[in-house]
């Protein structure tokens, strides 16, 4: 036997060599009382409601406030500032920007993208019809009566599978009756 | 003042997105630790919590204010746990086989040195793993009976309607269980004073 300093184990332990029943379930419930209760990980009702379509709601702080903030408000006071003065710079970034490209670029660049797109698109329209040729196939079986009953078929077959798994699944499902829920 | 449970079900009822909150946050714990138990694997268990608490949002309307909310609960895990054991439980792993710092488990908190030496601490330690390990040892029915009588504290009333078995089972499978882990005890060391 090994040492025990625990007296709710060695009670149990003792009363139940003994055969003291009431004795070995009150220290039994004393061994367990002192044990809190196994804790899911953090966040787990947050998982609960989103996995039960319920938005988890975010509430701000009580008395939030974005312009509480001087760093905040600062900001707001450099803005008007910054594009005062960016103002004196605009004209000479423009010029710039203009000498990079003339009118006859940037037709070309259009017309370049015009014919690309077209490109893809008479690709894309390739693909189209080889998946309506497959379609085709695949729904001339089922265009003639024994096709299509074949497919009903395999439906009813389907369903009455699913009601009997399903059924098996819930039906006796303790080890007694118990209602379903 | 805190809602009682059958308000806050009222509530959830309405619609209300906090009560429903509210309810989980109150009986997470206590539904983690039965499944937890049961499925004897900490992710399983956490996904079957879950859903327990799906079917009971959605089911809400069918609980009846005059019984104990967490007898309701109770059921409703015991049968998705039930569910889940018929077709998975080959595949569980014990949770004793689990990580070793497993936090808020009968070992970790048994094994809680603040007040003890580092032997007491060792042995206390020692014991919560082997009380843990009798427990996984014991049959499925027999387990959530100990769960639920000496770990949640629920009456012999509330075990009867979370399983739907009757008052004489539930007493024999209490006192067979209670015996199957005295016996499991002593084969893992911890028998009696001689």
């Amino acid at each position: 036997m090994r040492p025990s300093h625990h007296d709710p184990l060695s009670r149990w332990l003792d009363a139940e060599r003994d055969g003291r029943t009431e004795d070995a379930e009150a220290a039994l419930l004393e061994l367990f009382a002192a044990v809190p209760r196994l804790a899911p990980p953090a966040g787990f009702a947050n998982r609960v409601l989103l996995r039960a379509g319920l938005a988890a709601p975010v509430a701000p702080a009580p008395g939030w406030n974005l312009f509480a903030s001087r760093w905040v408000r600062a900001l707001l006071v450099l803005c008007p500032l910054a594009i005062g003065v960016s103002m004196f710079w605009l004209p000479q970034l423009l010029q710039v920007l203009g000498g990079l490209w003339g009118l006859g670029d940037l037709v070309q660049i259009g017309t370049d993208l015009v014919v690309e797109g077209a490109r893809w698109l008479g690709s894309l329209l390739g693909f189209w019809e080889l998946f309506l040729t497959i379609a085709r196939a695949l729904a001339t079986p089922l265009a003639t009566t024994p096709g299509l009953g074949v497919v009903v078929v395999c439906l009813l077959v389907s369903l009455v599978a699913f009601r009997f798994l399903r059924d098996l699944i819930t039906r006796d499902r303790s080890w007694t009756h118990v209602e379903s829920i | 003042m805190a809602m009682t449970d059958a308000e806050l079900v009222a509530h959830a009822r309405a619609g209300s997105q906090e009560a429903f909150r509210e309810l989980v946050v109150r009986f997470e714990r206590p539904v983690y630790s039965l499944v937890v138990r049961m499925v004897q694997d900490a992710g399983t268990a956490e996904d079957l919590a879950q859903e327990v608490f799906i079917k009971a949002f959605r089911r809400l309307d069918t609980y009846d204010p005059e019984r104990k909310l967490s007898s309701w609960l109770f059921k409703i895990a015991h049968n998705t746990t039930i569910d889940f054991l018929r077709r998975h439980a080959p595949e569980t792993v014990p949770l004793e086989a689990e990580k070793e710092d497993d936090r808020g488990s009968l070992s970790a908190v048994l094994s809680d040195e603040s007040s003890e030496n580092p032997a007491a601490a060792a042995e206390r330690r020692d014991m919560g793993r082997a009380l843990e390990r009798a427990i996984s040892r014991l049959r499925t029915e027999y387990r959530e009976a100990v769960v639920l009588f000496y770990l949640e504290g629920a009456s012999y009333q509330d075990i009867c309607e979370a399983t739907g078995l009757p008052l004489g089972t539930v007493k024999t499978n209490l006192h067979r269980a209670r015996k199957e882990l005295a016996q499991e005890m002593a084969a893992l060391g911890w028998g009696p004073r001689e």
